[in-house]
């Protein structure tokens, strides 16, 4: 039956050709949206995942509350506070840094993990200062869990090998005015004055807030500028699966008392953006879809009303029921296979212009939107199309398989 | 054969008869018309004989086999084997060409190469030859009515049922299609059976079946 669906669409080229292009729209846009939706969203998740990890592990955060303090000092009166008592008991930590470091090291799914000491501390460079989040970390780990070498700008991130030296960030060397191989005051707001370190090398992450507000430091340096010798206050973690993050999250934290977060859940604000992306992107493309299969579903019941002769003639000479559903499917499945190639083919080639696009400002270290030509979105794009322009064949084909010969030929 | 016992048929509610419990025997090879006035339930007699519509009550044998007791399937192959169709218009599908038209029964049983040459030569023998790769539309009524033709005969069935094929056509192209008729029957021993309300065209069969109000009678005995 497809020679006969082939001619049969052939007679109709302009009709098709606009059902086709409708079709090819819906799918452009997909691939088109979700390239540049995706590249972004795949950037923007290296960005996060510098910063954190595919698991963080942290220590907790111990407060002061007021009912335990009242149980330490007054056990057996009653106490009414007229301004509670608050504030951290202590700096955050990890309760047992050797046990995760023998857990991590055995277990096949993480890739790697390194231990980082936080601290906020302020740079100061002649009589500018700046403040920034110190991340302690051994270089040599940090460079396997993450990608941050890819955007050393100047100098490089294994440089933090040496003692006293910092990886700093492009808006905080802008706004000290400083170089790689200068030297830049860090204090930690202790009593002690400031320590001079050298800067080993700079990057440039493309996010101005995290450009002007982080820095990188070795891990035995914070511990010895915090006054906290062996403190590890987290441990980021890098899976050979991301996808298991969360399932692996939830697992280590049934056993711990410090918190275990995937990266999704540390970025929870960023995940909603995505699933509301992610919705947009779907409504779209379902929106414009929708009206191609109602185009579809239109002329070939307009063909079907104004073959009915020939339907007729068909099952007279021995085409049954099921021939006849054939011959409309398959017109409808061409109409879903040639717009799904043809709109795939038109979406990558706009993605190619819009990469080729000067924006004139930095996003990560190029000048142009980051497409994402990941072959899930060419076969979602494809799987849709086929199956909007099957849904809305069938019922015109149904229709028609149910047609008798002598009900044509009555009617005629 | 084909053999009809006492069928009845009956359209639309209130249930109106068409066709009063007719019974009767076509043998194999044999050149039959059907005729009568307009009304008298002849194309109707011609398409349960042929399996294309089912009685309301009686039963029609085509081979032995009752039509109404075969399924879906069971009746399209039978057609598609055993039958040809010709009607008053030619229902030629117009986005084919004249080949693919005539190779249609054929199309359905992936038997399009083996019967090329076939309908080359049928179509020769119709006179329409020289057109095989031309369009329906490109055709005068005569000639599409042939091509027509050709696509019954191709299959070489058993049976062929035509449906008043000269209503559309001029005296000429009708005394062809007759001709090529009488001369399918002759030589391929194709039984026929032709509908048609002309009395010159009925007597060219070797038996006329006359219905008078949805009943056999005798052309005698139609009076008004």
């Amino acid at each position: 039956m497809f020679f006969l669906s082939w001619k049969q669409l052939m007679a109709r080229k302009k009709q098709n050709l606009l059902i086709l292009l409708g079709i090819s729209f819906g799918t452009l846009l997909f691939v088109s949206i979700s390239g540049v939706q995706l590249g972004m969203r795949r950037y923007i998740a290296n960005q996060l995942l510098n910063n954190t990890a595919h698991i963080l592990i942290k220590g907790e955060e111990k407060k002061v509350k007021a009912d335990e303090v009242t149980e330490a000092f007054y056990p057996s009166n009653f106490v009414h506070w007229i301004n509670n008592p608050s504030g951290l008991r202590e700096n955050v930590k990890l309760e047992n840094y050797s046990g995760w470091y023998s857990k991590l090291n055995q277990d096949s799914r993480v890739l790697g993990f390194s231990p980082r000491m936080a601290a906020h501390v302020v740079l100061n460079s002649g009589k500018f200062s700046t403040a920034v989040n110190l991340v302690g970390t051994i270089p040599e780990k940090q460079v396997k869990i993450s990608s941050i070498e890819d955007y050393m700008k100047e100098g490089s991130f294994i440089g933090l090998r040496g003692s006293n030296t910092i990886v700093i960030g492009t808006g905080v060397a802008d706004d000290l005015g400083l170089k790689t191989g200068q030297y830049v005051n860090v204090s930690s707001g202790l009593k002690e004055g400031p320590k001079s370190f050298k800067i080993a090398g700079i990057f440039q992450f493309g996010n101005q807030q995290i450009d002007r507000s982080l820095a990188f430091a070795s891990l035995t340096d914070v511990q010895i500028l915090t006054k906290s010798p062996g403190r590890v206050s987290e441990i980021a973690v890098a899976l050979y699966d991301i996808d298991q993050a969360q399932r692996l999250a939830d697992e280590w934290q049934i056993l711990t008392h410090d918190k275990v977060e995937d990266w999704q859940e540390a970025n929870a604000s960023f995940m909603e953006m995505i699933k509301i992306q992610d919705f947009t992107r779907y409504f779209i493309t379902i929106s414009i879809l929708l009206v191609a299969s109602f185009g579809i579903y239109n002329v070939l019941s307009i063909m079907i009303n104004q073959k009915k002769k020939e339907i007729a003639i068909l099952r007279a000479i021995g085409y049954g029921p099921r021939r006849i559903l054939e011959l409309v499917l398959y017109q409808g499945l061409l109409l879903g296979v040639s717009g799904g190639i043809l709109g795939m083919i038109l979406g990558y080639l706009l993605c190619k212009y819009v990469e080729s696009i000067n924006l004139n400002f930095d996003i990560g270290n190029v000048n142009h939107l980051l497409i994402s030509y990941d072959l899930s979105i060419y076969v979602t794009a494809f799987i849709v199309a086929i199956i909007s322009s099957i849904i809305s064949s069938y019922i015109p084909a149904k229709a028609a398989s149910k047609m008798t010969p002598m009900d044509i030929i009555r009617a005629e | 054969m084909i053999e009809c016992k006492n069928i009845i048929k009956e359209f639309g509610k209130p249930a109106q008869q068409i066709l009063h419990g007719i019974s009767l025997k076509i043998m194999d090879g044999e050149f039959v018309s059907i005729s009568g006035r307009s009304g008298s339930g002849k194309s109707t007699l011609l398409y349960l004989i042929s399996s294309l519509d089912l009685p309301t009550s009686g039963d029609v044998f085509l081979d032995g086999k009752i039509v109404g007791e075969m399924t879906s399937d069971e009746s399209h192959h039978f057609r598609n084997i055993n039958v040809g169709f010709i009607f008053q218009f030619h229902y030629l599908l117009s986005e084919l060409s004249v080949l693919d038209n005539v190779l249609l029964p054929a199309r359905n049983l992936n038997l399009m190469n083996e019967k090329r040459d076939e309908a080359i030569r049928i179509l020769s023998r119709l006179g329409v030859g020289s057109h095989i790769d031309k369009y329906p539309r490109e055709l005068s009524g005569g000639e599409q009515q042939r091509v027509a033709i050709a696509r019954a005969l191709i299959l070489k069935p058993k049976y062929i049922f035509a449906d008043e094929p000269t209503g559309n056509l001029d005296t000429y192209n009708a005394r062809l299609v007759m001709d090529i008729l009488k001369e399918v029957n002759k030589l391929d021993k194709t039984t026929i059976c032709l509908v048609t309300h002309d009395p010159r065209f009925s007597a060219m069969a070797e038996r006329e079946i006359y219905l008078i109000d949805g009943r056999i009678a005798s052309r005698s005995e139609d009076i008004f």
